[in-house]
C-alpha cells in the first residue's frame, strides 16, 4: 500500500547547463579517457555530467543558458589552447577532454581563492550551510589557504534586504555569479534584478536602486532557488535550519499543477521547493505555491468537530462520532419529512479526485439522489458542456508544454501572469523566442508587456460581446478564404459545417458591423483572424472571461468552431485550452461532481454506465438530473431543499448576489461544512467538520493539461483526519457501508467504472510522474494531445453560434460594466493566501477606474467609493487606471468584506448556470461610510467568531 | 407565484434564446427540449410543465414549444 518515492533521481541532478534546443546528431567525444555520446549542441559540461563525471561549477546551472563567467568549470581540450569553461563550450566530434590536470586545479584553486578572499567565513552560523555550492566548491578544489588574505577591500559590511516577507538578500554573500539574474530573465520573464555597476562595483540590484519589495520582483522565487550561496535564502531555512527529507507533492494553489518537493524537518514543513522533474512546471514555481503555505499552520485551523442546533447558538465541540452521528440523524430527519431530493452535496475543487468522487459517491448512495455539484458550476462549467458539444470530450486539447511549439498564441478572457503564473512564464519565454500574441480582453493584462515579447494585438472588447467578436474573427476567416479545407473536410461533420458557413459569412458577423457591439475597431479583428489562421500554429488559452457570461457556453463553442475551421487542432502548438482555476477543478469535473454526470462524464440516463455504477455501489440511481448549485438554493429558498454537506467550498463568499445566496443558506435545517476555516459559509453551518491540508492526505490532483499528479501526505491530519476519510465516516452513519483504507482503493475504483481512468494506478503515476488522461488500453501512457486522429465523438461538430446580448445593460441608474478578476498574490476568496504574508501585496480589494470615470464623478485615487449595481451596494477603495476602457470598472474578489458578490446578479450562463460574474452594470460614487451590508457582514462575522471561540476575544 | 418558478422562467426563455439554431424552429424547440431533458433536475421540469398547463404566461414562444415535448 505504501509508495516510497525517492525525489532525488537522476532527473534532479543539475547536469550544468539545458540540452541543446535543436540537435541533429549524436558526437562521439572522450571525457577523462572515457567514452561519452552525447546530441549535438550539448556543451561539454552537460556530456561530462551525463557520463557521471562532476566538473565543479557555481555561475552554471542546467535551468539556465551558459554563462561562463565563474572559471570553475575550466577543461583542458586535446589540440585546444588555454582552458575553455566547459559550460560554454559545445561537445566535437573526437574530442578528448580532460577535466582533472594539475594545471586546471590550480586555475580553480585560484578562481576559489578570489571568490573567498570577499566572502564571510561564518560557515557553521551561516543559513546555506550544509546546502551551500560555493562551500562544496571550495572543498572539491581543496582550498586550504586564500593567499590574497582578508584585509582588502570587500562587500563584507553591506546592508541586507528584508524587505521580502518571504526571503532575504544578503549582497554579502554574493559572488555575482548572475544565476538569479538569469532566474528572473530566462525562467520567470520579469527582468526584475540587474547587475548593477562594473568590476569591483557589481553587485545584484532589483530595479533601479530599490529594495526586492518596491521592484517589480513577483516573488515567484526562482532567484532564491537559483543562488548557490545564502544570498538570497528563504526566511522559514534561516529560522528553522536546513530540512531533513523531502517528499515530492502537488500545489493546492491553481490549475497548473506544479510539482513541489515539500522539505521537511520530522513533521514541520520548512519549505517547499519546485520539483525539476515536474512536468507542469519543470523546476519553477510562483509566490503562492512556493511561499504561501502557512495558512496550513494557521492558529485558524479547525482542530475539532463542532455542531449547534441553530446558527445562533455557541459551537460545541465534540468527537467525531457525535458530530457525525448529528449530521447523519439530521440528514436522515430531513429527506423522512421532505423526501429525498431535499438534500444535496458539493464536492470540493481544492480536495483530491478521490475526495471529491467519495462526496458524490456519498450523494448517489447514502442520499439517494443526484443532487451533487461542484465549484466549478461557477467557473468552468461552461468548458465541459462547449468542448463536450463541439470536440466530444470536455477538456483542454493540449501539455502546458505545447505552447513551446505556437507560432501565435491567442489569450481570451485569461490574465496567466496573475492566475497561472508558472505556464505564464514559459508563455513568455515562447513570446521572446518569437511567436506572437492576441489578447482578447477588456483591460490590458500584463502578458503584453512582455520584455523581448514583441507587440500584442490587443482586442479591447466591451464586456458581455465576446460571442460577437469570436463570431467576426471566423467570418474573417471564412469570407477570406483561410479556413483549412482539408482538416474541415477529413475531421468535421460536413452538413453542419455547411450550416454554420452559411451562418457565418452573414454580413452582421463581418468586423465592421460587430465593431459597434465590441468596440474593437473592424481592423484589428482582420489582422488578428489572419494571423491566427496563417501563422502556422495558432493555440487559443481562455479563462473565466469566456466561461462567466450569459452566453459562456456558446463562446466556448465559437472559440471551438474557430480552431476547427483553421484545423489547430489535433497536435503540438495549437489547440483549445481552458485555464482552470483551482487546482482539482478538472479532476472534480472528471470525478462525477456534476449532478446530470458520473465519474468521467458519463450522463446519468445513459443506461450501460448507470448499470455500471449500480451494481458496483450495490444502489438504484436516478436516471434524471439532479440539483445545480443556483438550482438547490432557490429549492432552498422555496423550501423543499433542506440539507446541504459541503465539502471545501465557500459558496457564501464566491458565488453571486451573496443576499440571495445567504437567504438559501440561512433556510436550510442543516448544513454541513467541512473545510480548514470557519469560513463565509460555515458562519450558517449546523455541522462543522475540519478538513485537511494538502499536506495532510494522499490522493491526486488533475491539472489544466488533464494531468493527474499525486499528491502526498507529509504530515498528519491536524485534527485526525483525511478528508476522505470524513466522507467515508458520513456515509457509515448514514448507513452506506464505505471501507477503504487508503485513496488508492479509491482510484482502483474510479479506474474500473471511468473508461478514460482506466489504466490510472497509483504504481504508474510512481512510475511515469504523472498520467494525462484518457489513459487506457490503447493510450496506456496517457494521452498528452487529444483528437491527434479523431474526436471521441468521431466528427468535430461546428454549431451555429448567435450572438445574443445579455440582459444586464448599462444604463442611466447603472451607466458602467463592473468586470471583476484576480491578482497574483492572493487564491481565489483568500481564505488561504489572506492567512499568509501575502497579505503584504494586497490586503484589500480596490476598485479601478478610468481616469475619464473618475473624473466625472470627482473620485480621486484613494477615495472610498460607493459600488451599487441591481442586486445590492458596497463600498471600495479607488484606483485609477488606463487598464479599463471607459465605461469599465474593475475589482477582485479575494476579501470577504468587500462583498464583490453582493454586487453580481444572478445572471447565469443559458446552459449551465455558469454566473455572469464578468459583466455587472454598476453606478459608482464618491461615498463616507461602508455599506449597509458591510456592517451587517462585520457585525455577523464578529458574533460567528465569538459563537465559535466563546472565551477568547472575538477576532476583528 | 413562487420566487423558483420566475427563475425557471427566465432559465427556459434563456435557453430558447441561445440554444444554437436548427433549421427549423420545430427543429430548435426539439433541442431546447432535450436540452432540459439533460440538464434539469425532475421537480424543476414538472413545475415548469405544471405552469405551462396552468397558461403558461411569459413563456417565450420557443419555450412553450419545448415544455410542451418534456
Amino acid at each position: 500500500m505504501l509508495h516510497i518515492y525517492d525525489p532525488n533521481t537522476a532527473t534532479d541532478r543539475d547536469l550544468g547547463t539545458p540540452p541543446p534546443a535543436v540537435s541533429a546528431g549524436t558526437v562521439s567525444l572522450s571525457i577523462d579517457g572515457k567514452p561519452v555520446q552525447v546530441p549535438e549542441g550539448t556543451s561539454v559540461l552537460r556530456a561530462a555530467s551525463l557520463a557521471g563525471i562532476q566538473i565543479p561549477k557555481l555561475c552554471a546551472s542546467d535551468n539556465l543558458e551558459a554563462f561562463g563567467s565563474c572559471r570553475l568549470c575550466a577543461v583542458e581540450i586535446e589540440g585546444r589552447r588555454g582552458l575553455p569553461a566547459s559550460c560554454t563550450t559545445p561537445v566535437a566530434e573526437g574530442m578528448s577532454v580532460n577535466t582533472q590536470t594539475d594545471r586546471v586545479a590550480r586555475l580553480r584553486r585560484n578562481v576559489m581563492e578570489l571568490y573567498i578572499s570577499d566572502h564571510p567565513l561564518d560557515c557553521l552560523t551561516c543559513s546555506a550551510n550544509g546546502d551551500c555550492e560555493l562551500q562544496d566548491m571550495a572543498g572539491a578544489v581543496g582550498l586550504r589557504e586564500v593567499r590574497y588574505g582578508y584585509e582588502g577591500e570587500n562587500h563584507l559590511d553591506a546592508e541586507k534586504d528584508t524587505s521580502n516577507p518571504y526571503f532575504t538578500f544578503d549582497p554579502s554573500k554574493c559572488i555575482v555569479c548572475s544565476r538569479c539574474v538569469r532566474a528572473c530573465e530566462e525562467v520567470q520573464g520579469t527582468f526584475a534584478l540587474t547587475i548593477d555597476g562594473r568590476g569591483f562595483e557589481s553587485t545584484v540590484s532589483a530595479g533601479q536602486d530599490e529594495d526586492f519589495m518596491d521592484s517589480e520582483c513577483v516573488s515567484c522565487g526562482a532567484c532564491v532557488q537559483a543562488c548557490p550561496t545564502a544570498t538570497l535564502m528563504e526566511n522559514t531555512v534561516i529560522e528553522q535550519g536546513q530540512p531533513e527529507h523531502s517528499v515530492v507533492t502537488t500545489c493546492a494553489y491553481c490549475g497548473v499543477g506544479c510539482s513541489f518537493k515539500a522539505e521537511m524537518k520530522g513533521n514541520e514543513l520548512v519549505r517547499m521547493v519546485p520539483f525539476k522533474d515536474g512536468h507542469a512546471n519543470h523546476g519553477h514555481s510562483c509566490v503562492k505555491g512556493r511561499f504561501a503555505f502557512g495558512y496550513a499552520t494557521h492558529p485558524d485551523r479547525l482542530t475539532a468537530p463542532m455542531i449547534r442546533d441553530h446558527i445562533d447558538e455557541p459551537w460545541r465541540e465534540v468527537s467525531w462520532d457525535e458530530a457525525l452521528a448529528f449530521a447523519a440523524d439530521r440528514i436522515k430527519t430531513i429527506q423522512a419529512k421532505y423526501g429525498r431530493d431535499s438534500v444535496g452535496g458539493i464536492t470540493s475543487s481544492r480536495c483530491t479526485n478521490e475526495e471529491a468522487y467519495l462526496v458524490q459517491k456519498l450523494v448517489r448512495t447514502a442520499f439517494g439522489n443526484n443532487n451533487t455539484d461542484t465549484c466549478a458550476r461557477v467557473c468552468h462549467s461552461p468548458t465541459g458542456y462547449g468542448l463536450k458539444q463541439t470536440l466530444g470530450e470536455s477538456a483542454g486539447t493540449q501539455t502546458f508544454d505545447s505552447v513551446m511549439k505556437s507560432d501565435v498564441i491567442v489569450v481570451i478572457g485569461a490574465n496567466p501572469t496573475d492566475a497561472h503564473p508558472v505556464f505564464a512564464s514559459q508563455m513568455r519565454q515562447r513570446l521572446r523566442q518569437g511567436a506572437k500574441l492576441i489578447v482578447a480582453d477588456p483591460r490590458q493584462i500584463d502578458l503584453m508587456t512582455t520584455p523581448h515579447g514583441g507587440e500584442a494585438i490587443h482586442l479591447p472588447l466591451k464586456p458581455g460581446t465576446n460571442v460577437a467578436l469570436i463570431n467576426a474573427l471566423a467570418h474573417v476567416v471564412v469570407s477570406e478564404g483561410l479556413e483549412d479545407r482539408l482538416f474541415i473536410a477529413q475531421r468535421c461533420d460536413s452538413k453542419e459545417y455547411a450550416a454554420w458557413n452559411t451562418f457565418i459569412k452573414e454580413e452582421r458577423n463581418s468586423p465592421e458591423a460587430t465593431e459597434s457591439i465590441t468596440g474593437v475597431p473592424a481592423a484589428s479583428v482582420r489582422e488578428a483572424a489572419r494571423l491566427y489562421a496563417t501563422a502556422g500554429n495558432g493555440a487559443i488559452y481562455y479563462g473565466l472571461g469566456v466561461t462567466e457570461h450569459s452566453q459562456g457556453s456558446t463562446m466556448v463553442m465559437g472559440i471551438a468552431n474557430l480552431a476547427l475551421a483553421t484545423g489547430n487542432i489535433g497536435r503540438e502548438g495549437v489547440g483549445v485550452n481552458p485555464l482552470r482555476g483551482q487546482n482539482n477543478v478538472q479532476g472534480s469535473c472528471d470525478m462525477g461532481s456534476f449532478p446530470h454526470e458520473l465519474p468521467g462524464y458519463q450522463h446519468v440516463s445513459q443506461e450501460a454506465p448507470r448499470k455500471a455504477f449500480e451494481a458496483a455501489w450495490g444502489v438504484t440511481i436516478d436516471s434524471e438530473p439532479g440539483l445545480r448549485i443556483p438550482n438547490m438554493f432557490d429549492a432552498a429558498i422555496d423550501g423543499s431543499f433542506k440539507g446541504l454537506y459541503v465539502q471545501g467550498e465557500d459558496i457564501a463568499q464566491s458565488d453571486p448576489n451573496t443576499q440571495h445566496v445567504e437567504r438559501a443558506l440561512g433556510s436550510l435545517e442543516c448544513l454541513i461544512v467541512q473545510d480548514l476555516f470557519l469560513n463565509e459559509t460555515a458562519k450558517f453551518a449546523h455541522v462543522l467538520l475540519p478538513g485537511s491540508s494538502f499536506l495532510e492526505k494522499d490522493g491526486t490532483f488533475t491539472n489544466a493539461e488533464r494531468r493527474i499528479n499525486r499528491v502526498r501526505k507529509v504530515m498528519p491530519a491536524l485534527a485526525g483526519k483525511e478528508d476522505w476519510e470524513i466522507t467515508q465516516d458520513l456515509a457509515n452513519a448514514l448507513g452506506y457501508d464505505m471501507h477503504y483504507e487508503h485513496p488508492e482503493q479509491i482510484m482502483a475504483e474510479i479506474a474500473s467504472l471511468t473508461p478514460s481512468f482506466k489504466g490510472v494506478t497509483y504504481q504508474k503515476l510512481d512510475e511515469l510522474g504523472s498520467i494525462q488522461w484518457p489513459c487506457n488500453d490503447e493510450h496506456p501512457n496517457g494521452t498528452p494531445i487529444m483528437h491527434e486522429e479523431d474526436f471521441p465523438i468521431g466528427k468535430g461538430r461546428f454549431v451555429v453560434t448567435d450572438y445574443v446580448p445579455t440582459t444586464e445593460r448599462a444604463n442611466r441608474k447603472f451607466p458602467l460594466l463592473l468586470t471583476t478578476g484576480r491578482i497574483l498574490s492572493q487564491y481565489n476568496v483568500g481564505a488561504q493566501t489572506r492567512r499568509t504574508k501575502n497579505q503584504t501585496w494586497h490586503d484589500q480589494d480596490i476598485i479601478e477606474l478610468h481616469p475619464h470615470d473618475a473624473e466625472e464623478r470627482g473620485i480621486n485615487e484613494g477615495d472610498w467609493v460607493g459600488l451599487t449595481s441591481r442586486a445590492g451596494d458596497t463600498v471600495l477603495q479607488a484606483k485609477i487606471s488606463t487598464r479599463m476602457q471607459p465605461g469599465v470598472v474593475y475589482t477582485t474578489f479575494h476579501h470577504p468584506v468587500s462583498g464583490a458578490n453582493v454586487i453580481t446578479t444572478d445572471n447565469s450562463d443559458w446552459a449551465t448556470n455558469c454566473p455572469e460574474y464578468k459583466v455587472t452594470a454598476v453606478q459608482c460614487e464618491k461615498v463616507a461610510q461602508p455599506s449597509a451590508w458591510q456592517e451587517r457582514h462585520r457585525a455577523q462575522h464578529k458574533k460567528q467568531w465569538g459563537l465559535l471561540k466563546p472565551t477568547e476575544e472575538s477576532a476583528s | 407565484m413562487s420566487r423558483q418558478i420566475d427563475t425557471l422562467i427566465k432559465m427556459v426563455n434563456q435557453i430558447a434564446d441561445n440554444a444554437p439554431r436548427q433549421e427549423t424552429p420545430e427543429a430548435t424547440a426539439e433541442a431546447v427540449a432535450g436540452h432540459l431533458r439533460k440538464f434539469w433536475a425532475k421537480p424543476m421540469k414538472v413545475q415548469v410543465k405544471a405552469y405551462l398547463e396552468a397558461g403558461g404566461d411569459g413563456l417565450n414562444e420557443v419555450a412553450v414549444e419545448a415544455v410542451r415535448r418534456l
